[in-house]
Order: C-alpha cells, then sequence, then structure tokens
C-alpha cells in the first residue's frame, strides 16, 4: 500500500508506504516506509524519494562550488563552502605554481575561488581542488546565496533558466553547487538578475516558473 | 472540591493553539506555537562545526539545546540568564530530540536549538519541545518524527490535560499533579515523561492516555503549519 501521491509535501514521520520502496529522504522502520525531511514526495512505480524543501549543502564529490577563503596555513588554504565544515584546498591542488610559506601572495583571505570537490571522508570532511582550466580565482564582484535544494529550479532542464536570465540581464553568472551564486555585469543587469534569483529563491515551488522569471525580467529592464 | 475547570474547558481538551515556522529570519529554521498563554519561539542554527572540540563526535552530530524564560515571560521578572530549573529543561528537551533527530546522518556537526518562552503560564517545556521540534524540521534536518508533547496531569479527583498556572496551584484536596508528557506519534514512542505530584499507578495510565489524545492534535497542528508555508508559496 502507498499511502503518499506524488507532488504531495511530507512532514518526518509521515508514513509512506508498507511496501519495502524507499529511496532517497526516506527512512525504513518494521517494514513500513517513513518520511526523513519536510519535503515533496517523488512517487514512481519502483520507489518513492522525498526531495527536501528546506536544507543544507553536503559536498559530495565531483560538485563545483564557489568558497571563500577564510584562513592561510603554510601548506593550505582553509575555505568556507557553505558545508557545516570548513574544507582545505592543497598547495599542490591548485592550477599554479605556489611557493610554499608565501601562500598569502596568490590567494588572500576573503578571496572566491571556483573549484572542485575531489575527496570526500566517511566523517563528512571534504578536500577541494583548484586544478583544471575552468577552476580560479574570482574577482570580487556580486555574490548572492541560496538554498541548496532551490538549485534545480534556478538552472532548470538543461540550463533553461540560468541561460534565460544571462541572456536577457547580459551578465556572466556562476552557480556553485553549495548555492553560491557569482555575478559580473553592468549595474542594471547585475540588479535584474539578482531580482530574477531573489524570486526564484521565494517562489521555488511555484509552476511555469521560467515564464514568471521571463516576465519579470522584462519588467526590471523596462523600469532601468 | 474542583468541579469545573476555571476557564470552562472540558477536562480532556487543549487550550487554544496556534503554531507558524520560519519567523527568525536569520536561523536556518524556526517556529513559533502558542497554547494558551504559554508561548515559545525556536530557532535552529547549523549544522555546522563542533564547539566546543570536546564534545564532538566521530560517527554522529550533537545537538545543544538552550531553553530560557525571558525577564517579562511571568508576573514577577525572571532573572535573565539560565537558573538550575532552565538548565534541567534545556536537557530534557535535548534529550528528547536527539531521539527524533537522525544525528547518524550529520557526522562531526553540532545543532544549536534555541528557545525562548516569550509568555508563561504553564506547560513551557511541553510547549518548547513542540515548538523545537518543528523548527528542526523547518531546518531541514533528517528526522524519524515531529515531537508532540503536552502536559497532563490530575486535579481534585479528575485526570485533565493541558494545565494552566492557576490549576497547576490548585491546593485544596489532593492538590494539581502535574505529568509533562512529548510522543513521537507515529511511532507511539514517549521521549519524555516527568511526574510532580502524587498519582496512583491507575491514574497514571489514565494521564497518559488522555495526554497521548491531546498530543495527537498537536501533531495534526504541527504538520498543517510545516505544510502551510509551501502551499501558501504556491498560491501567491
Amino acid at each position: 500500500m502507498i499511502n503518499a501521491k506524488n507532488f504531495d509535501i511530507v512532514t518526518p514521520g509521515e508514513l509512506l508506504s508498507d511496501e519495502k520502496n524507499g529511496g532517497n529522504g526516506t527512512y525504513e522502520e518494521e517494514n513500513k516506509v517513513y518520511s526523513k525531511f519536510l519535503g515533496m514526495a517523488q512517487v514512481s512505480e519502483k520507489r518513492i524519494d522525498v526531495t527536501p524543501l528546506t536544507g543544507n549543502y553536503y559536498p559530495s564529490e565531483g560538485d563545483d562550488i564557489i568558497g571563500e577563503v577564510t584562513e592561510i596555513a603554510s601548506k593550505y588554504w582553509v575555505v568556507d563552502i557553505n558545508a557545516p565544515f570548513y574544507t582545505r584546498l592543497d598547495v599542490r591542488d591548485v592550477n599554479f605554481r605556489a611557493e610554499l610559506g608565501e601562500l598569502d601572495r596568490y590567494i588572500e583571505i576573503g578571496d572566491l575561488i571556483y573549484a572542485r570537490v575531489f575527496r570526500i571522508y566517511p566523517n563528512n570532511a571534504a578536500d577541494i581542488s583548484m586544478r583544471g582550466t575552468r577552476y580560479g580565482k574570482l574577482e570580487p564582484k556580486l555574490t548572492m546565496k541560496i538554498d541548496p535544494v532551490k538549485l534545480p529550479r534556478l538552472i532548470g532542464k538543461e540550463g533553461s533558466m540560468i541561460n534565460m536570465i544571462k541572456d536577457q540581464t547580459k551578465c556572466d553568472i556562476l552557480v556553485g553547487q553549495n548555492g553560491i551564486i557569482w555575478i559580473d555585469g553592468d549595474e542594471a543587469g547585475r540588479l535584474a538578475a539578482a531580482t530574477a534569483i531573489k524570486f526564484i529563491d521565494e517562489n521555488y515551488v511555484e509552476t511555469d516558473l521560467t515564464e514568471k522569471v521571463g516576465r519579470l525580467l522584462e519588467n526590471v529592464r523596462g523600469k532601468v | 472540591m474542583y468541579e469545573e475547570r476555571f476557564d470552562k474547558r472540558a477536562f480532556n481538551e487543549l487550550r487554544p493553539m496556534e503554531a507558524e515556522t520560519g519567523v527568525v529570519p536569520n536561523a536556518k529554521g524556526s517556529a513559533r506555537f502558542r497554547i494558551g498563554n504559554t508561548e515559545a519561539i525556536a530557532a535552529v542554527y547549523g549544522p555546522e562545526e563542533v564547539k566546543p572540540r570536546h564534545i564532538e563526535k566521530v560517527d554522529r552530530g550533537v545537538i545543544v539545546c538552550k531553553y530560557d524564560m525571558l525577564p517579562f515571560s511571568v508576573p514577577d521578572r525572571a532573572k535573565p540568564g539560565m537558573d538550575r530549573r532552565d538548565i534541567e529543561i534545556s536537557q530534557v528537551i535535548t534529550n528528547a530530540l536527539n531521539r527524533a533527530i537522525i544525528l547518524e546522518d550529520m557526522p562531526r556537526a553540532m545543532i544549536n536549538v534555541r528557545v525562548y518562552i516569550t509568555q508563561a503560564d504553564a506547560g513551557t517545556r511541553c510547549a518548547s519541545l513542540t515548538a523545537a521540534s518543528m523548527a528542526c524540521a523547518d531546518a531541514g534536518l533528517p528526522m524519524r518524527d515531529l515531537v508532540a508533547a503536552v502536559a497532563a496531569g490530575k486535579i481534585g479527583d479528575h485526570v485533565c490535560l493541558d494545565l494552566s498556572k492557576e490549576e497547576e496551584d490548585f491546593h485544596e484536596g489532593e492538590g494539581a499533579t502535574d505529568v509533562p508528557i512529548a510522543f513521537l506519534p507515529s511511532k507511539n514512542e514517549i521521549l519524555l515523561l516527568q511526574l510532580d505530584g502524587r498519582v496512583s499507578r491507575d491514574e497514571l495510565k489514565k494521564v497518559i492516555e488522555v495526554g497521548k489524545e491531546g498530543a495527537m492534535k498537536i501533531y495534526e497542528l504541527e504538520k498543517e503549519a510545516l505544510k502551510r508555508r509551501f502551499s501558501n508559496e504556491s498560491k501567491s
């Protein structure tokens, strides 16, 4: 028996089914499947998943993230990536030659970096790497933070939403999978992009979000 | 003799309740719960790095609760800061939440729960626990279930639900007995059971039964309050 319907909003502890078909965001007890989160149920023939509606960023391998350097040691930088724990960027994992003991010559405290999570330890600690030409230090521009659970809506199907925002505002937007967004462009464009992202942040459970954001962007640009 | 309740409620009736989430924008999750004249505001911060370091667990998260009564919450001014009673209640809330939250999912992390009582009229530890569990769910923490807590008890010969301060201070006859109970409603588990007063074994069973009925009503309200925030957003 499956109790939940597709797109139902469920609370923690809600009984989802009494078959063994729990997926992500669920747990089993006495052969019954319960929800773990305040989230949205996704029921398919094989299993039930619960996508949390609010939540935190837990790093996983291969994530492209934006982080802020908070501390410099002799062989590594300590980076805040919006996760429960700080991570390390080792001097061997950067895409330039760094002189040991003088790391602040390259990346200083407060600098933003774009990097990749390349190793996760069993206790949830993560190591990040800047190897590869896509990664590096970011110039200080406008940054925003949204809940990582809302990122799928911000990016849209195959990037439809984020590409539309980029086109309409003529901004360069970089979205870290940890929920930090970096926006570069002229002032009106930045303002429009920030308005759109804020709108998604507040209305991410709505349907037809891409159309609504499109209309919003036209309005905002009309005023400026 | 105590034949009718001071506020004319039925003996197994709760005081009017109100619940909402998202009341503290700076916190990861927050909730407000009011029952009668008792009101609690809970805010959850984290998961974050454990401080102080020595309470860190390698295989599971830790949860730290703080319960505090605001100075204006009672008729006589409450001294700010934690007193003995606040420390005890902080501890019982921590113990109950330890069971409700799946801490194995967040090793090395700490969750901070702050509960403040803005108005006190008996049953504050139950209101705090209810608010705290809603705030945890609002923060997106993995949980086994929400916690629904209510004070049941006995006044004279009557088994009562949700005692007010006036009733707690009833001294005629056998006086009043106060039994705060917390449930995991869908699991039928008891997370908190304290007793202040005198009660026989059979009466205690009745008290718990009445408490459970009340807790189920609170549970429904909690679920409704958590869901409301998201269904409202989809309407606007």
